[in-house]
């Protein structure tokens, strides 16, 4: 199951991957820095040194070439062994990764190339602000960046080294350029010619630039931190719900293997049952017709009774191995293409039989081609049987039953619908359970085992299909069986075994 | 009535065989009856009834169709001729299926059992006169 590997990049992954990032936002600040000087120094009334800018940039741009290659070497031994040195290192230098430390593993060499190419950048990052006004430029705050970059890669440690580092970078700046060791690039216009040089001003600058680092140093690392912690928590939540998900598969495998045993209980047990009940059923109808002698009236009744009971246990039977049969199924390779609509028409003229006996009206549509199904015929017959026996029984002389069949789309529909004694709304819901009648049908029609819409529903979902039924009391019934069609066209089929 | 018809009936059933013998007796047939398809072959040949009644059912699924067959498969116009009839469920667990053989050769072989009828277990004695007479006719109108 896929749910059960970790989702989580381990830090060395992780970090090669920013190493990416990190590589191709360079390419952009060095496109952006020389857009600006470009416009910089057409637009704005200031003097900058721009041969002193523009080597620094190409020296970035080097650097980051340089960087490009060694990533891709990088990527490409990344399974040497690692010398120890470089796991202490890895071990300071890095975030603690979510699920431990386990996989420090090469983030090593990693770690130590990150650094490193955050601490040249901010070595760049003083070139190009000591060339361009030092402590006068604006653009200082960019080492904000920088230092957030590092929050989010690298341990608080590491971060807090390279916030000093950038602090002291621009100190020796501002210091050098104050007291004049370093050449002053001044940026003319508005800026007031000796700032530079107020050690007031210089110091106020200085401490919120480094009041300023640090805090973007604790804020990236804090975040990063928080991050990465529910990071964690969700790779544990992921790992429990797919365990849990195991479980429950297990579960549900031993539940349908119960449902299954079950089932084949059941077909064993009224297999055993049939014969025996048929047998005495027989018997007391024979009894009661006299042909082992003449009975007395009573003696008559009795043994009418009895075969009757008989009679109405022996259709239990036969029904609950239908239904068996219909639950446990049959083999994919065993079902073959039916025509439904032969199929229907077959049994709406055996349900007219007994329609006619009970004037009740049985009449059939059935609207163009309706297609095949992929299907065993006994439990189709069973299901449309079941139906249409079911709305001639419970409909009163003089009602009518309508049976249609019609292709929708992908599905074949039938409806069974009658104007019969309707099924209670608190019945609704459980028709279909094995052996339930409702007491409306109970007092209408005393015979009935209760078990032929479980039948039907069972045959409906061994065909993919389902079954539905909406009804009104005193008005009638509707049951709606929808099955999926055969896909493919009916005449590539080899012909149905005869039924 | 000893021109009345011999029936043999194959059925492991006891009390059914004693029902039906009950039946067919009161109707004036002579009745012989076997528990199994070794002993039915053993009646078949030795008493040569005129019809035959065959749980399909004993005591399995199969052995009943077996015992068609081989009846059928025996040399001679009797065993090829004389009127079966099965009783058994036709919906029943068997997934086989059987039809009397129309006699017109649209069934192929293995789609039908050369049979003459079937009845529905349980046995109704009006339909099982009734059955037992219609095939007995049959023989006779050839």
């Amino acid at each position: 199951m896929s749910l059960g590997s970790s989702n989580s990049l381990p830090v060395s992954a992780e970090l090669v991957e920013r190493l990416g990032w990190l590589i191709r936002l360079r390419w952009l600040a060095v496109a952006g820095v020389v857009c600006f000087l470009e416009v910089a120094r057409r637009v704005f009334p200031v003097r900058l040194g721009l041969r002193q800018l523009y080597f620094t940039i190409a020296a970035l741009a080097v650097c980051n070439i340089l960087y490009w290659w060694r990533l891709r070497r990088l990527l490409r031994t990344r399974a040497r062994a690692v010398p120890p040195w470089t796991r202490l290192l890895a071990r300071f230098l890095l975030p603690p990764p979510p699920g431990g430390l386990g996989d420090i593993g090469d983030a090593g060499q990693a770690a130590v190339f990150a650094n490193l190419q955050v601490a040249v950048d901010l070595l760049l990052l003083a070139a190009l602000l000591h060339f361009s006004g030092g402590i006068e430029n604006p653009f200082l705050y960019f080492f904000i960046f920088h230092v957030i970059i590092a929050g989010i890669l690298f341990s608080r440690q590491a971060t807090y080294v390279h916030a000093s580092w950038g602090v002291a970078l621009v100190s020796v700046v501002a210091a050098g350029e104050g007291l004049g060791i370093l050449r002053h690039f001044a940026l003319g216009g508005a800026w007031a010619a000796g700032a530079y040089r107020d050690p007031a001003l210089v110091t106020a600058q200085l401490l919120v630039f480094a009041t300023t680092l640090y805090l973007s140093a604790y804020m990236g690392s804090s975040i990063a931190d928080r991050l990465r912690r529910r990071e964690g928590e969700v790779v544990v939540l992921s790992m429990d719900v797919a365990h849990k998900a195991e479980t429950l598969a297990a579960a549900l495998d031993r539940v349908s293997q119960a449902e299954r045993a079950k089932s084949q209980y059941m077909r064993k047990v009224a297999h055993e049952l049939r014969g025996p009940l048929g047998t005495i059923r027989t018997t007391m109808s024979v009894l009661a017709s006299g042909a082992a002698g003449e009975l007395p009236a009573a003696a008559v009744e009795l043994a009418q009774r009895a075969a009757l009971r008989a009679g109405g246990l022996a259709q239990v039977t036969a029904d609950l191995l239908a239904l068996s049969r219909a639950r446990e199924g049959r083999l994919a390779i065993e079902l073959a293409p039916v025509d439904l609509a032969p199929l229907v028409r077959d049994l709406v003229a055996e349900a007219r039989v007994a329609g006619d006996r009970a004037g009740v009206s049985v009449a059939l549509r059935a609207t163009g081609e309706v297609g095949q199904i992929a299907g065993d015929t006994a439990a189709l017959r069973e299901l449309v049987g079941n139906l249409v026996s079911n709305a001639v029984r419970y409909t009163p002389g003089g009602g009518t039953v309508e049976v249609r069949l019609a292709r929708q789309g992908e599905s074949i529909v039938l409806e069974v619908e009658d104007s019969g004694i309707g099924i209670p709304e608190v019945d609704l819901a459980r028709v279909f359970e094995e052996f339930y009648r409702c007491d409306n049908a109970r007092s209408h029609s005393g015979e009935g085992t209760g078990l032929g819409l479980a039948i039907v529903r069972a045959a409906a979902e061994q065909h993919g299909g389902r079954v539905s039924v909406r009804s009104v009391v005193g008005r009638g019934t509707c049951f709606t069986v929808t099955l999926p069609a055969l896909a493919t066209a009916p005449r590539d089929l080899p012909a149905p075994p005869p039924v | 009535m000893s021109n009345m018809a011999k029936i043999l009936i194959v059925d492991d059933d006891r009390d059914l065989v004693a029902v039906m013998r009950l039946v067919l007796e009161r109707e004036g047939y002579r009745v012989v009856d076997a528990a199994g398809p070794g002993e039915a072959m053993v009646k078949v040949e030795a008493e040569r009834p005129d019809l035959v009644l065959l749980d399909v059912m004993m005591p399995d699924a199969t052995e009943g169709f077996h015992f068609v067959w081989k009846l059928r498969q025996r040399a001679g116009a009797f065993f090829a001729e004389v009127p079966i009839i099965i009783v058994s469920a036709i919906h029943d667990k068997t997934e086989l299926r059987f039809y009397p053989d129309s006699g017109d050769g649209s069934y192929g072989a293995g789609e039908y059992l050369p049979v003459q009828d079937f009845l529905d277990k349980p046995v109704d004695p009006a339909d099982l006169l009734r059955a037992v007479s219609r095939a007995l006719g049959l023989v006779r109108k050839t």
